[in-house]
This record gives C-alpha cells, structure tokens and sequence, in this order.
C-alpha cells in the first residue's frame, strides 16, 4: 500500500504544477490583454479635439470622449435632464446632423419614428468622437446654472410648501411664465446622490431677483422628502433653467386653466403676468382639489379676480367634508367646462397637475371641440 | 457571493436613497436573485405566473386611471384608487424606460384586504418576477396579492 501512494502523490504534484502553469498562462494572457486595452483607451481612443458646431453658428472647440450632454453641460449649455445622464429619462433630446454614429439601442425607447427619421438622439447616450453637427432650440442659450438662499419656505397646505429662493449667482433670471427649473436637492442623509428634478416657477416674471416654487410631497420622493423635512431658511441651493415651452399663446383668445395641488404653480406666474400686462382676455382658473384643506392662497386669487379685467377662480372639490359646510362647486371639473367655452376655435386650455387629471380634462376638451393644437400642458407631468 | 458589475449596479439601485427613499428590499438581508427565486417558486406552487399577476395589476390600473384620481367600484368587489403625480421614475433594472408616479389602492370588499401598488410594481413583476423584499412599502406577497385580486 505504501509503495503504491508514492507515484500516486508524484502524479498530483505534477497535475497540481501543470494546473498552476495553466492559470500563470491565461492569467499572463489575461493581464497582457487588460494592458493593452488601459493603452488603447489612452491612445487609441483618444479622439483628440474635436469641433461641435450648433446650429450653423456656434462652434466649440472640444476634447472628444465624453458624451454629448456632458460636453455641452461642460460649456455652459444645458440641455434638460432629469436622470442626469443615465439613459433613463429621455429629456436631452437634440437633432444630430452630422458624426453622431449610429442610433443606439439605449435611445430607441425614447424616439419615436418622426424623430428617428429627423435624427433626433439622446444627448447623453451621443459620445462625441469626431467633429459633430447639432441643433438645439435657441431657448437652450437662455439657460444657466443660478446659485441662490431660501429666504422663506411656507407651509401652503398639509403637504404643499412654497420656497422663496432669492438668486444670488447670477443676480438674476429671465423666464417666460409658465416655465420651469431643475432644481438640485443635494446628497443628504437618505440618500446616497444628489438627484434633480423640474419644478414650475410659481413667481412673476417680472420680479427677476428671486423665484417662487411650489412643491408637493411625493410618497417616497428623494427631492421632495429633502425639499419638506431637510431644507432650511438660509440654506444654498442651485438649481438650472428656465426650461419650457409650457408658455402663455400670443393671442386674444380666451384661456382656461386646470391645474390641482401644486400644478397650481406655472398658472400663478401666467395669471401675474397677464395681470401686469392689463390682459383682457377671458380667463377662468378651475382649481380641483379633493378637501377643503387642499385649498390655498385663495386670497391671491380673489385679488386677481378684482384686478384682472375678465377672470374668475373657480375651486372645485371631490370630497367635501360635511363638517366643512362647502357651498362651491363640488364634484369634478369636467362638467363644469363647457359653461365658459363661447367659441372652441378661440379658446385656449393651459392644463398642469397630475397626469390622471391631465388625460381626463384632454378627453373632455377633446369632446368639447377644442384641438390639440390649444390644449397645453407641461412636458414633465 | 461574487456578482458581475451589472449585478452590483442592480443590488446598488435596490438601496435607500438611490432611486427612491426607502429603495426595493425594506429589511430583507437577501440578495436580489434569492428573493425573486422564492417568489418564483411560490407562484409555481401556486401555478400562476408573474404575467397573469402583472395582467390583473395593469387592468385594475388602467380602470382606476379613468377615475380622475378618485375612487371606483370595479366588478362589484374591489374598491380601487389611483392617485398620479407628476414625474416618472426609472427601473432598478438597468435598461431604458421611466414609469409614472404614482400609487394604486385596491380594497376587496369582500375579504376587507388591501393591497397598494405602483405602475413600477406592475414593471418589475411582469419583466422581472420582482416583487421587492420584505418590509419594503411596496412589497407585495404573491400568495396574499391571489387571494385579494382574484377572488
């Protein structure tokens, strides 16, 4: 028996060896390939300066490598973005002329025929790695990155706030009303990232120095949990835009607005400026909420409706309670449109709030004769 | 347990704080692979598959979305209430595609259960037999959500 393990133990030494040479091998084979990719990617993959030229006008002078949407963001130039580059919100869209490779399969979701047949791709998913050719929307130039101070955050309702960020860096903003800005919450103790989300700017664009919010608590919201529980007067924060083409029509046509909770934001600002610029127009704001504690800055409203020429606010509730002794309107908004409408062709509807509310209010429209063409709402619901 | 880098960035998105505050797991110490290899063997126990579950989802969904954000009478049985917000939301799961906000509450009259769900849920469970870890808000228990849905 003794005699019989000795060659035994010899052979498995030398399979053991023979396993070991074997992973020194591919393990070298391994590690050789991985050096010549760090090597590739440092000098092949170098694309060197690289020209992206915008709109037949603007060229910037670039080092290649990074995606569109960073170079861009990089230069000043912010494009919207909600993900901040994953791939998985699909805002950053620009027309690609020239140099941008082929549609990738990350954009395609997001892309729908007419715009793949206009070459319009994903911003952040478009690496830049030869001399590139795009166009984006002249508002784009009209974006900058603010850094300013909450001088005021105001509890509106039970989950409403309103934040009052006076702009510190650059002094000012110019926006239109009815726009919106990508409001940065930093990392803080629940969560592990800063996250950025678009919020309408609820103040007069007329009042340049400072902008208004109005933000609603979303269960489970990592902006919104840091903007109601985290967030103090006094604190810094920065925020990109404006953004937006949820914009007041140049027309005499009459308005109406829709807009519950915090969608009740961008029609403020619309109804300050209409209300500078003595509009007469034939504006009605229905205002649907559920309680009577959903209600807020009624009194703003009721000054509006004796300073502007032709306007009238008209809340809504779902679910009154008894006890408050409710004498509006009750019940939902829908039936109550067609009073106002005198001509679908000349009446214009500027919707904002949840996307339920959003798609039944445009099937009402839609029955009561007005077109697509003078329904509007924000991009971001 | 050795994971791939894609892997990692699935476990990493399933945290707090990532994509939402409370994240996919809630309290469950198990690895993402395990938890939705349990749910899929309680389902086959239970011979129904994470479609027909995601089907019932989406078709109280849909019917609740008509409602305005209110509250409807579905079948005579189930009490349902969707309430949206704006914004969507991505998947843990990287590929394209962002979901809509929003949580769905559906009560059997009968059996007094309720169950809430959000258009993620319905997401994860069709394409990826997730149905989050335990503890977690929207965690939804195959052999409970049977007994609520389908009867």
């Amino acid at each position: 028996m003794v005699l019989s393990v000795f060659p035994v133990s010899l052979s498995y030494n030398s399979m053991f060896i023979s396993i070991l040479i074997t992973i020194g091998i591919v393990a070298g084979i391994g590690g050789f390939l991985a050096l010549l990719l760090v090597i590739a990617e440092s000098t092949l993959a170098n694309y060197g300066e690289c020209t992206i030229t915008i709109n037949e006008k603007k060229e910037l002078k670039v080092k290649g490598g990074s995606s569109l949407l960073n170079i861009l963001n990089n230069n000043k130039i912010f494009l919207s973005s909600a993900c901040g580059g994953r791939g998985s919100c699909g805002f950053c869209k620009c027309k690609v002329i020239e140099g941008g490779g082929p549609l990738l399969p990350t954009e395609t979701p997001f892309l729908d025929e007419d715009e793949k047949k206009n070459n319009i791709r994903l911003a952040c998913q478009v690496k830049v790695k030869q001399d590139i050719k795009i166009e984006i929307s002249t508002g784009i130039f009209a974006v900058h990155e603010f850094t300013g101070t909450v001088t005021k955050i105001k509890d509106l309702t039970h989950d409403i706030k309103e934040l009052t960020i006076e702009i510190t860096n650059p002094k000012n903003i110019d926006f239109k009303a009815g726009q919106y800005v990508q409001f940065v919450a930093p990392r803080y103790e629940r969560s592990r990232q800063s996250v950025t989300r678009a919020y309408s700017i609820s103040s007069s664009p007329e009042q340049k120095d400072l902008i208004k919010l109005i933000i609603k608590k979303v269960p489970d919201g990592l902006c919104t949990t840091y903007i109601h529980e985290y967030l103090k007067e006094g604190d810094t924060v920065s925020f990109t835009g404006p953004f937006g083409d949820f914009i007041i029509k140049d027309t005499q046509n009459d308005m109406i607005f829709i807009a519950g909770g915090s969608g009740k934001a961008p029609i403020i600002s619309m109804l300050e400026y209409l209300n500078t610029h003595n509009s007469k127009r034939r504006l009605v704001y229905f205002f649907g909420a559920r309680t009577k504690k959903d209600l807020y800055l009624t009194e703003l409203f009721e000054k509006l409706e004796k300073e502007l020429k032709d306007f009238a606010y008209v809340p809504i509730l779902s679910r009154p309670e008894e006890s408050s002794e409710w004498k509006g309107k009750t019940g939902y908004i829908m039936p109550y449109l067609k009073d106002f409408i005198a001509d679908p062709t000349k009446t214009e509807a500027y919707l904002c709030g949840s996307p339920g509310m959003i798609d039944a209010v445009t099937k009402e429209l839609h029955e009561l004769k007005i077109s697509d063409d003078n329904i509007f709402y924000d991009s971001f619901s | 347990m050795k994971q791939t880098p894609q892997e990692k960035k699935i476990q990493k998105n399933m945290q707090p704080g990532v994509i939402t505050l409370s994240g996919f797991l809630g309290n469950d110490n198990r690895h993402y692979h395990d938890i939705i290899d349990e749910d899929r063997r309680t389902l086959e126990k239970l011979s129904i598959t994470p479609e027909e579950i995601a089907d019932r989802l989406q078709y109280f969904t849909d019917l609740a979305w008509d409602s305005y954000d209110g509250s409807i009478i579905i079948d005579d049985v189930y009490q349902v209430e969707y309430k949206s917000y704006r914004g969507r939301i991505p998947c843990p799961f990287p590929h394209a595609g962002m979901y809509p906000k929003g949580t769905i509450t559906l009560k059997n009259l009968n059996c007094g259960k309720e169950i809430c769900w959000t258009p993620l849920n319905i997401h994860l469970i069709r394409e990826h037999c997730f149905f989050e870890g335990k503890g977690s808000p929207h965690r939804i228990e195959p052999s409970e959500v049977i007994q609520i849905l389908f009867k």
